[in-house]
């Protein structure tokens, strides 16, 4: 008597594609997936809990250690939020340069997507050069700020310090050879047709299940929504740039890749004109140097390479915060991944959480 | 006939044999064992050397310069290696049926080892030249995917079920286009003798009587050796390695050399069916066949390291849909062509 | 046509296959490091020094633990200045908080070890035994 059943097999903690120590519990049916449940927690280090223990300005450091590829955008809304609540304004030069840094964070991170996007199918190679040129951004925030990783650049009142001329150089430099770079990879791995036959109409996500998923960012862009709050809710200077907002059609896994891949040439675009258009004057307000917020909360949020990344600070009006509550656009992304996967198979499901590209030192927090 | 340098070679160490021993059987009986031990150390020196490029054309492609530490030039690195596999631990999962289990790594080496009885490596040098050489690689070629299926199912372990599931069927589909393929070869030739095979190519290699088929040969040899883009079987980013997932230590070491010795075989195969195996100009046999094994295996090699993997259902539909049909296709056209060819003349 | 992107692939990874390689051959190259690089050790300056503990307040993460002492001309010395770098989150806020730009890093990055308590150090010993004398 021949008899199939379903079974559960357990894709991580330990697996080479999960990017960090994500566990999903996939129920198969032979290679078909059924029900995709992500089970986090595994790098759970209370960041949160961590930060009311500390003051507004002892919090950003941890914040780098949040998103750890994108730190500058996890520092940029922290300090945005704080400086809300606080009611300190930032001189426009300072606001220049946050965006600069972000934007060239958020292409080192679409960067970051790229590669491991290339490795989670395969593509060992497809991964080596973004990598590579993720250093040259790395190089630059190195010279800028003395790290490579956790930046702590961007302080509330302002950023840490002034551009010099060789950061200025060293930033013409990566943009005019971004172009080239992205040729490779569109030559490499976009123009491959292995790699759009395992893209292409995969892991379909429609705008409608998006916007009730809570996905916000390339993700939700790709899906169809036009909104990005750079656009929608704009801060820090944004309006004063051109740029356009990328957008897919269908939602599929080549959609979320593509709609990645025009974001860093808008990027680019906007770090251009922010550079050219760099005004004078200070780089940091006048902060004082025991922080104490008027008793209050607020919620605010900017968009991330990953999408929102929001932070609900609430003041009790001493030194430090009573509570933070962080909006991590990984965390809310991932809930998607079940819709993404029912009804594809096992390598979909590789891709498909490759697209949503957690990083999971956010989903834990 | 005996001209190649290898030829002459055994000839003249069975002369040798023959007036120290004074009796030709005992020479002839010593002579078999040398033949024996021979391919098993061209198998193993060629894993060593085939380690160390795929590393280093890896290294290179991806901007790197790749092992350049041990020995001249990184030389030693795979010795390195194979010493650190056999100093591990070896880890026997618990649920595991140990016999089956640890049977596998070394049954996998045997048909990865015999299909080399058939092959000439130069004129002469041929250990068993039987009258169905091209099928019985067929046939030993096939065997592997068993013991991809009785270590994947003795493993215990849903990875590495999956993973031989996956070899069987990618097996399946590999062997039918390579038979169909090659048949288009033996057509030309009318012989399954692998010697009569690369006789046949004095004056033009079958790569350019048999393009189509070449083709089809290369995509499924792919698949055969799970080579990426048809790595499905280990897919790393998906099923971790597949049907090996459990072992370590040197029972990995054994299928990892038992991959290497299927690319080579694969490479040896492509080099006698459509590449004129070991003829050439002016270099003697045996050194124009180690260049152009050398050639396809790095042509194997470039492929794995530019190409993404397929997925299991888009590996069938190319193989059962797309070269299946080819390969037939190119039956007819073969038929038609040698038919006409026979009228002409 | 199918096919073509994957000869367009295979080209670029020929044309890499000869071109220049990218990497820094490590132990014998090394890549110099920023002037505002933040690791390593800190070297604590003594002379600077007033002795005013901004440093280990400013730092998130109590990895500084520093014992004061009071000579007989009222004048704060540091007696030990502990720094426990396995809890360092390497900010940089002790640095920028130093009113007299008393301490700095010394920019080693080669700084694994095998024991946790190797870990721990304390500047002020490290001056005593001539480490980092060049200030």
């Amino acid at each position: 008597m021949i008899k199939t059943e379903t079974y559960q097999l357990s894709m991580g903690p330990v697996h080479p594609s999960t990017h960090g120590v994500l566990q999903v519990l996939l129920t198969l049916d032979g290679e078909k997936v059924i029900k995709a449940v992500p089970c986090m927690g595994y790098l759970h280090r209370g960041i949160e809990k961590l930060m009311e223990q500390r003051t507004y300005f002892q919090c950003l450091p941890y914040t780098d250690r949040l998103d750890y590829v994108s730190a500058m955008n996890n520092n940029f809304s922290y300090c945005h939020a704080v400086e809300k609540l606080a009611a300190i304004e930032v001189p426009e030069k300072a606001q220049y340069l946050r965006v600069i840094m972000a934007e060239l964070n958020r292409i080192a991170s679409h960067m970051i997507f790229i590669g491991s996007l290339a490795v989670d199918i395969g593509a060992t190679t497809g991964m080596i050069y973004p990598f590579r040129d993720r250093e040259r951004i790395l190089d630059i925030f190195n010279e800028l700020c003395g790290a490579r990783m956790t930046y702590s650049y961007i302080r509330i009142g302002g950023v840490k310090n002034d551009l010099s001329a060789k950061i200025i150089d060293m930033i013409n430099h990566f943009l005019s050879a971004l172009p080239s770079m992205l040729d490779e990879y569109n030559d490499l791995l976009t123009g491959n047709e292995f790699f759009q036959h395992r893209l292409k109409g995969t892991s379909l996500l429609s705008a409608e299940q998006a916007l009730h998923l809570g996905v916000t960012g390339p993700m939700l862009r790709a899906s169809g929504v036009n909104y990005d709050l750079r656009k929608e809710n704009t801060y820090s200077s944004y309006d004063d740039f051109d740029f356009s907002i990328p957008l897919g059609k269908t939602g599929d896994n080549l959609d979320r890749y593509i709609v990645r891949m025009q974001e860093i040439t808008e990027s680019a675009k906007i770090i251009r004109q922010a550079l050219d258009g760099l005004p004078e004057g200070e780089f940091t307000a006048k902060v004082p140097r025991v922080l104490r917020p008027p008793k209050g909360e607020i919620y605010d949020t900017l968009e991330g390479p990953r999408g929102e990344v929001g932070y609900h600070i609430v003041s009790d009006g001493s030194a430090k915060p009573y509570r933070i509550h962080i909006r991590r656009p990984s965390f809310i992304n991932l809930q998607a991944l079940d819709t993404m996967c029912r009804g594809y198979l096992v390598g979909d499901v590789v891709v498909a959480m490759s697209t949503i590209d957690p990083i999971l030192g956010e989903v834990d927090c | 006939m005996h001209t190649g340098l290898l030829a002459s070679l055994a000839a003249f160490i069975t002369g040798l044999i023959e007036s120290l021993l004074g009796h030709g059987f005992a020479a002839q009986l010593i002579m078999v064992l040398l033949e024996i031990i021979a391919i098993f150390a061209v198998i193993s020196l060629a894993v060593i050397i085939q380690v160390y490029m795929e590393r280093r054309i890896c290294g290179f492609i991806q901007d790197r310069l790749g092992p350049n530490r041990v020995g001249p030039f990184g030389l030693l690195q795979t010795v390195a290696d194979m010493i650190k596999l056999m100093s591990k631990e070896d880890i026997v999962p618990e649920k595991a049926n140990r016999l089956l289990w640890g049977m596998t790594p070394m049954l996998l080496f045997i048909p990865a080892a015999l299909v080399y009885a058939v092959f000439p490596f130069d004129e002469g040098a041929i250990f068993a030249d039987i009258g169905i050489g091209v099928f019985f690689v067929m046939a030993i070629m096939s065997q592997g995917v068993l013991m991809f299926l009785i270590g994947g199912y003795a493993s215990e372990d849903k990875y590495s079920f999956m993973g031989a599931m996956r070899a069987v069927a990618q097996m399946l589909s590999s062997e039918i286009p390579i038979a169909f393929s090659i048949l288009a070869v033996v057509m030309v030739t009318g012989s399954l003798r692998m010697s009569d095979i690369v006789s046949a190519q004095t004056n033009v290699w079958f790569v350019c009587v048999q393009p189509l088929a070449f083709i089809i040969f290369i995509i499924a040899m792919l698949m055969e050796t799970n080579r990426t883009p048809f790595d499905l079987v280990e897919g790393e980013a998906e099923i971790i390695a597949g049907p090996f997932t459990e072992y370590s230590g040197m029972r990995w070491a054994l299928f990892f050399l038992a991959e290497y010795a299927n690319l080579l075989a694969a490479a040896i195969l492509t080099v006698t069916l459509f590449l004129g195996g070991w003829q050439g100009p002016f270099l003697p046999g045996i050194i124009w066949f180690i260049i152009k094994v050398l050639i396809v295996i790095f042509i194997f090699m470039w492929i794995r390291w530019t190409f993404p993997r397929t997925r299991i259902d888009q590996m069938m539909a190319l193989s059962w849909k797309v070269l299946l049909p080819l390969a037939l296709f190119n039956i007819m056209a073969t038929g038609i062509g040698i038919y006409i060819y026979k009228w002409i003349y | 046509m199918q096919g073509k992107g994957l000869l367009i692939g295979l080209s670029v990874t020929l044309r890499h296959f000869f071109g220049r390689k990218e990497t820094v051959q490590y132990p014998e190259e090394k890549l110099p490091m920023s002037d505002l690089f933040r690791g390593g050790r800190l070297v604590l300056n003594e002379k600077k020094c007033i002795g005013c503990k901004l440093c280990a307040m400013s730092c998130p993460n109590a990895a500084l633990a520093l014992t004061v002492e009071v000579d007989d001309q009222k004048k704060r010395h540091m007696k030990k200045y502990v720094h426990k770098s396995g809890r360092c989150l390497y900010c940089n806020f002790c640095v920028e908080a130093c009113p007299t730009k008393a301490i700095s890093w010394d920019k080693n990055y080669e700084n694994a070890c095998y024991y946790k308590e190797d870990l721990t150090y304390d500047a002020v010993a490290r001056n005593k035994e001539g480490i980092n004398n060049e200030q």
